[in-house]
Order: structure tokens, then C-alpha cells, then sequence
């Protein structure tokens, strides 16, 4: 039985004419232990998928199975208390909480859960211990380097031993030597049998994964498994293609967008050549900031 | 998890230092006014019952303006009895005193609020025309020098209250001493004993502030336009109260053409009459202040708001990590809570000082009790859940997607 289960999910925003479709009837199976990386331009639905799977977002339609049971449509206590004990959330931005220190952060998840204050303390030191940051458990979140700062955000992630794995392009916002350490640390997490799921820009990162899909206009044009250490194979070739518009497509503005029209094959746009006029709403009220 | 919603709602309120203080501000303006207000009350409600003491239930009060009296009880005074000059006359005093079942009849009259001895003059007094028997009948006795008598009518000797001999003259016994009143010398003749302060009924003045002069003397300073503020009457036996009432009412009533324009009170009806004006001008300011109180009640639902929205990324991230909107919600209501309780606290300690002060300074005595207290406690923690649920629903209701794009 899979872990993750997407039935036809659709995802619509707006209504009228404004309405969009963040999410076109997309069907997802990842088993337990996957760590699959999520690629495809703005604007594709990535993050519309990762908040549906994650239980921020609810589907439109379809249906969504977490270990097995129907969870889409359940009460918002309910899917408060699954993001709790069975989803962890790593975000591009840490979205560490201010106020609070490294440890104090850590063990919020476990606060809400309502394990006293000891237990959770000793726990969420360990945690830290486990990403490397023990020895900044007081620290706040201001005075962290950012690859320190998206370790903890990641110790708070797994401090309740969930099920899955969300992280939202974990290094969107380091340095290349912040991302190495970061991109360590999960894949540590997966080899110990966790499910990570992760959105990411950069085809180098398909290394770390166990299977990548494609993402493109809200569907799911591409899914590849791949060994762990080799990157996939299309990443690089999809979002380092050169324009397929010409100058001459270009000038022309909006009618150039018509001629291009994603065929069978795994499509992607590259980003200069991203059509302006007709994608607006979609990027406006898609959730990827 | 309680603990846990503390701990932040503290540090939030303290990295907002100022809005936190001057928040707290309209609370605790609100609660120390309501305080202080009824504290005044009770107090001076105390101390109408101390001289309901004094006075013995043998005595009737004779006062002018009628009770509104409805089904045999007290229902009330009408207020503006107070503002018209006297309907009590010297011949009323005197009626009274003729009937065989009073033992005494003493008027007090007003004669003026202006009296100046060796240290000058001082417009904080209260002299007053009366008999000797004021004294026996009050149960108060002179700690220097003696009462003057029923023989020294027409003589210009005066009693003198204890802080009014220290004002006017600066010693404790100023017995022989000379005391000028409208042009007029009068002699010490005696010094009362400190009293514990109650009022002289109607008059609304302290013996201690007072000075006592014959009848007759009076009406030679007043050219006979004497004000009785009240007439005390002292029945010689105090079980046929009632019967002695109707009787005095009776005869006054002959004195007025049958009008009867004036109140016949025991003791107990004299303190209920007090005490229900007290209770009404407690009520209607202690309404005023409860408006201080509203005010900053609707403070706190403003600041309230503008937090929640100022942390809109901060519950999103709350909420991903597993936080219910009730969870959410009880954050939000225990920062409200601190604020209002803690407003409410210090507010009790500031009236606590302000009371301390009046003591001081004033010859009032605010009494705070317990009640109070606890009122008070009850109206901020009321105040507290009231003003901070509309923002803390807000913030459990934020949608989690929306809250973490939010800044």
C-alpha cells in the first residue's frame, strides 16, 4: 500500500473568469521510503501539490489517501493534528518563529502535541544533536546562518517522527555550501527509512533523490526513477534547453505563445521564454511566492 | 500547553513594550476609578453608621423637606428639600420640647462657615446655634474646659471641635481663648474630644471641624434669621418611639397650618435616607467610570487586532507545524487576558495608593473590602475575554496558506 495516494486531485483558485487550475486531475502514488523530487517552472503547481499532500491546502476534487485513509475531507482539527504527527514542514524561507530560540522552536510541534516540558526539551536536543546544531540550541533564529537556520527549521520538521517529509525548495535560499550540508542532513533523514518529499529548482539536487516528477501547467508530464547519486536524466535537459521562441516569436508577443503549445513529450518551458500575457493569473494566484 | 501560550503571549507583550504599557493604561485607569469611586462610597457609608452610633436609638431626627414615602418604608428623599431654605423655626424647637414625652429637644442651626482666631481666619468650619443638651445628647464630652449651660443662653461662649482648636489657634486647648464670628467675640468655653469623625447628619460636617454656640447668641449674630438644619429629639422613653414620633409630627404639622413639609426620623431611617443618597451618587459615578473602563476594553481589542495581524506569518507557521485553531485561538486569548488582568492588578494597587493619599490629605475614608476586590478582579478578566475573542477567532481562522505568503 502506498504511502501518498492522489486520485485525480484537482486544485481550482478564483472563480468566473479569473479561475485557474493550480492542480489538472493529478494521480500520485509514492511509497514509503521515496525521496522524490518535485521539478518543473513557476507556476506549474508544485507548491499547490506540496500544501494538498501537506494539508494546508484541500483538493477541489479527487482524492487523497494518507496511509490509507481518506484525509482530504476531513475536520480541520483533524488535519491540524495529521500535519502535526504525520507531516514535516521544511520551508525555502525556514519560517523559524522570531522570538523563540533554536530549542524552543524545535519543540513546538511537541508543545502542541502537549508532551511536557522536560521530555520535550531532552527530545528536541536530541533532534539538534541528530542535524548538527546542539551546540546552538539557545541561540535565536536571527543569529544563525542560514544553512544552520534551515537545519533547525528541519530538526523541527522531524522532532514528531512523522510520516512524510515536505520541504518547499530547502535550498532556494543558501549558498552552495549551505545547500551541500542541508541536502546531507535529509538525505540522512531518507537513508534511515523516511519519505521526503522536495520541491527544487536545481537538477544538480535529482542526485539526492529516489525518483523525480515533472511538473508542468498543473499535471504531471514526467516521472522517472533514478538511482540515488546520478541525476536524472531529463532535469538538466528540460530546464537548460534553449528558448524554443524565436526573435521574431518574441516580438510578435502573444502570438507566438499560441504556437507553442507543449506536445507529448516532457515538456517544459524554460524561464526567459515564459509566456507573459496568458500565465498572469496563474502566477498571481498560484501559491508560490 | 497553558504554560506554554504564557511564556509567548509575555514575550510578545514585552517586545511591544510601549503598546503594552499604555494598553494596560486604559485598563488600569478604568479599574482604579471604579475603584476609588466605590471605595468613597463605602466609606463614607461607614462613617454615616458610626454616628448612627452616636446618635442612640432614643433619638429623633426632625429635618426639613418631606420623606417620599411609599408603602411605610424609605423610598427616598427628595433632593431638592436640601437646596430650599429651612421650614424648621425656633417655635417648632420649642413645641417640641413642651411635649411630656421628650426629654429634650435641641435644634442645630446654621450660622456660618467663617470663623477667625489667633492664626487667622478659616472658611472650613461649621458653627452652629444649639442647647447644651447637644452634647449629653450626642454622648460627647469635652476634653478641656465643659459645655457651656442651659443659664448661659444669650453668653458669647463657644464649644470648639479638636482639629478646628488646632486650625484656629494652633494649640490642643485653647479654653479661655477668644474666637471672632460675624464681628463678634466669643470665649472657648470648652474643647470636644476627637470624634471618630462621623457626620453631623444633614449638616454633612465633622464635629471636629465645628463650633457650638448658644441659641440665643446665634440669633443675635443672624438678627434672628436662624436656618435650622435640624432638630434632635430625645424621647424619654425610647420603647414608645413610634407613638412619640407621630406625636412630634402631629405638632410640628399644627405649627406649619397643617403642612407637613418636614421628616420625623429614627436612627435607623436617618442612616437609610443617607445611605440610599450615598448609594445613588456612588452608583451614577462609579456608571461614569465604568465608561474609562469600556474604553480601555476596546483598547485592548484594537491592539489585539492589529497584533494578530502584524503575526499573520507567524500563525501560518504555527499552524503548518500541527497548531488547531483552537490552540491559536487560546494563544491569542491569554495574551488579551494578561493584558486586561495585569491592567486590573495594577490598577487595585494604584487605587490602593490613591486611597491612602485621600486618608492622608482629606478628611474622607475610602474603605476598599474584599467585594471590591473581587469586582474588580471579575471585570477585567470579563473585560479580558470579551475584548480579546473577536481578535483571537481572527487569528484561528486565518487560512494557513494565506497566513505563511503573509509577512
Amino acid at each position: 500500500m502506498a504511502l501518498i495516494e492522489l486520485d485525480d486531485v484537482s486544485k481550482l483558485y478564483g472563480f468566473g473568469d479569473a479561475t485557474t487550475l493550480a492542480l489538472d486531475e493529478v494521480s500520485l502514488k509514492v511509497d514509503k521510503g521515496e525521496f522524490v523530487a518535485v521539478m518543473g517552472p513557476s507556476g506549474s503547481g508544485k507548491t499547490t501539490l506540496m500544501n494538498v499532500i501537506g494539508l494546508l491546502d484541500k483538493p477541489s476534487h479527487g482524492n487523497y489517501k494518507l496511509g490509507g485513509r481518506d484525509v482530504a475531507h476531513q475536520s480541520a482539527k483533524r488535519q491540524a493534528r495529521l500535519r502535526r504527527d504525520e507531516i514535516g514542514f521544511v520551508f525555502q524561507f525556514y519560517n523559524l518563529l522570531p522570538r523563540l530560540n533554536v530549542l524552543d522552536n524545535v519543540s513546538l510541534p511537541l508543545a502542541y502535541k502537549g508532551v511536557p516540558p522536560v521530555r520535550r526539551a531532552k527530545r528536541a536536543s536530541d533532534i539538534l544533536e541528530l542535524v548538527g546544531m546542539r551546540d546552538r540550541e539557545y541561540y535565536r533564529p536571527n543569529q544563525l546562518s542560514g544553512g544552520q537556520a534551515q537545519r533547525a527549521a528541519i530538526a523541527r520538521a522531524i522532532v514528531n517522527n512523522p510520516s512524510i517529509i515536505i520541504a518547499d525548495e530547502p535550498t532556494g535560499n543558501l549558498d552552495s555550501h549551505d545547500s551541500r550540508v542541508v541536502m546531507e542532513v535529509l538525505s540522512d533523514i531518507h537513508h534511515q527509512g523516511n519519505t521526503i518529499l522536495m520541491v527544487t529548482h536545481n537538477p544538480e539536487l535529482t542526485r539526492y533523490a529516489s525518483r523525480v516528477i515533472y511538473m508542468y501547467d498543473g499535471t504531471i508530464v514526467g516521472d522517472e526513477r533514478t538511482k540515488v547519486g546520478e541525476m536524472a536524466k531529463h532535469a538538466r535537459r528540460i530546464f537548460f534547453r534553449k528558448p524554443r521562441a524565436t526573435d521574431d516569436d518574441i516580438a510578435a508577443g502573444v502570438s507566438a505563445i499560441l504556437k507553442d503549445i507543449p506536445g507529448e513529450e516532457v515538456t517544459a518551458k524554460p524561464k526567459r521564454g515564459r509566456p507573459k500575457g496568458r500565465k498572469r493569473t496563474v502566477r498571481r494566484t498560484r501559491s508560490r511566492r | 500547553m497553558w504554560g506554554g501560550n504564557f511564556k509567548t503571549a509575555v514575550s510578545s507583550l514585552r517586545q511591544a513594550r510601549w503598546r503594552t504599557t499604555f494598553t494596560m493604561m486604559g485598563i488600569i485607569i478604568g479599574i482604579a476609578s471604579v475603584v476609588t469611586v466605590v471605595s468613597l462610597g463605602d466609606g463614607v457609608k461607614g462613617q454615616l453608621t458610626g454616628q448612627g452610633g452616636q446618635l442612640g436609638n432614643d433619638v429623633l431626627t426632625i429635618r426639613p423637606g418631606k420623606l417620599v414615602n411609599n408603602q411605610g418604608g424609605i423610598a427616598g428623599l427628595n433632593l431638592y428639600a436640601f437646596l430650599a431654605p429651612s421650614t424648621l423655626t425656633s417655635k417648632d424647637v420649642d413645641s417640641i420640647a413642651g411635649l411630656k414625652s421628650i426629654k429634650a429637644a435641641v435644634p442645630v442651626e446654621f450660622v456660618t462657615n467663617v470663623a477667625t482666631g489667633d492664626n487667622g481666619e478659616n472658611d472650613d468650619v461649621f458653627v452652629a446655634g444649639t442647647h447644651s443638651q447637644l452634647f449629653s445628647l450626642l454622648r460627647i464630652d469635652t476634653a478641656y474646659g465643659a459645655p457651656f449651660s442651659d443659664d448661659d443662653v444669650d453668653q458669647n461662649f463657644a464649644v470648639i471641635g479638636s482639629s478646628m482648636a488646632l486650625k484656629l489657634f494652633g494649640v490642643l486647648n485653647p479654653v479661655g481663648s477668644t474666637v471672632h464670628i460675624n464681628g463678634q467675640d466669643f470665649i472657648i468655653h470648652g474643647v470636644l474630644a476627637p470624634s471618630s469623625g462621623g457626620l453631623l447628619s444633614v449638616a454633612q460636617a465633622d464635629f471636629n471641624s465645628s463650633i457650638f454656640i448658644p441659641t440665643g447668641a446665634a440669633d443675635n449674630l443672624t438678627g434672628g434669621h436662624t436656618n435650622v438644619l435640624q432638630i434632635l429629639a430625645q424621647v424619654k422613653d425610647s420603647k414608645k418611639i413610634d407613638s412619640d414620633a407621630a406625636q412630634v409630627r402631629r405638632t410640628v404639622a399644627k405649627n406649619h397650618g397643617g403642612t407637613v413639609d418636614f421628616s420625623v426620623l429614627k436612627q435607623k431611617e436617618l442612616l437609610g435616607v443617607s445611605d440610599q443618597v450615598v448609594s445613588r451618587i456612588t452608583h451614577a459615578v462609579t456608571g461614569i467610570a465604568a465608561i474609562s473602563l469600556l474604553v480601555g476594553g476596546i483598547g485592548i481589542m484594537n491592539i489585539m487586532l492589529v497584533s494578530v495581524s502584524e503575526r499573520t506569518r507567524e500563525i501560518g507557521i504555527r499552524k503548518a507545524i500541527g497548531a488547531t485553531n483552537q490552540q491559536i485561538l487560546n494563544q491569542f486569548l491569554v495574551e488579551g487576558l494578561i493584558l486586561s488582568i495585569g491592567g486590573g492588578v495594577i490598577g487595585i494597587l494604584v487605587s490602593l495608593l490613591i486611597n491612602l493619599i485621600l486618608k492622608l490629605y482629606t478628611s474622607l475614608h475610602p474603605v476598599i473590602s474584599v467585594p471590591t476586590i473581587i469586582l474588580a478582579v471579575g471585570v477585567s478578566v470579563g473585560a479580558g475575554i470579551i475584548f480579546s475573542i473577536a481578535p483571537a477567532l481572527q487569528a484561528a481562522s486565518k487560512n494557513p496558506i494565506e497566513a505563511l505568503r503573509g509577512s
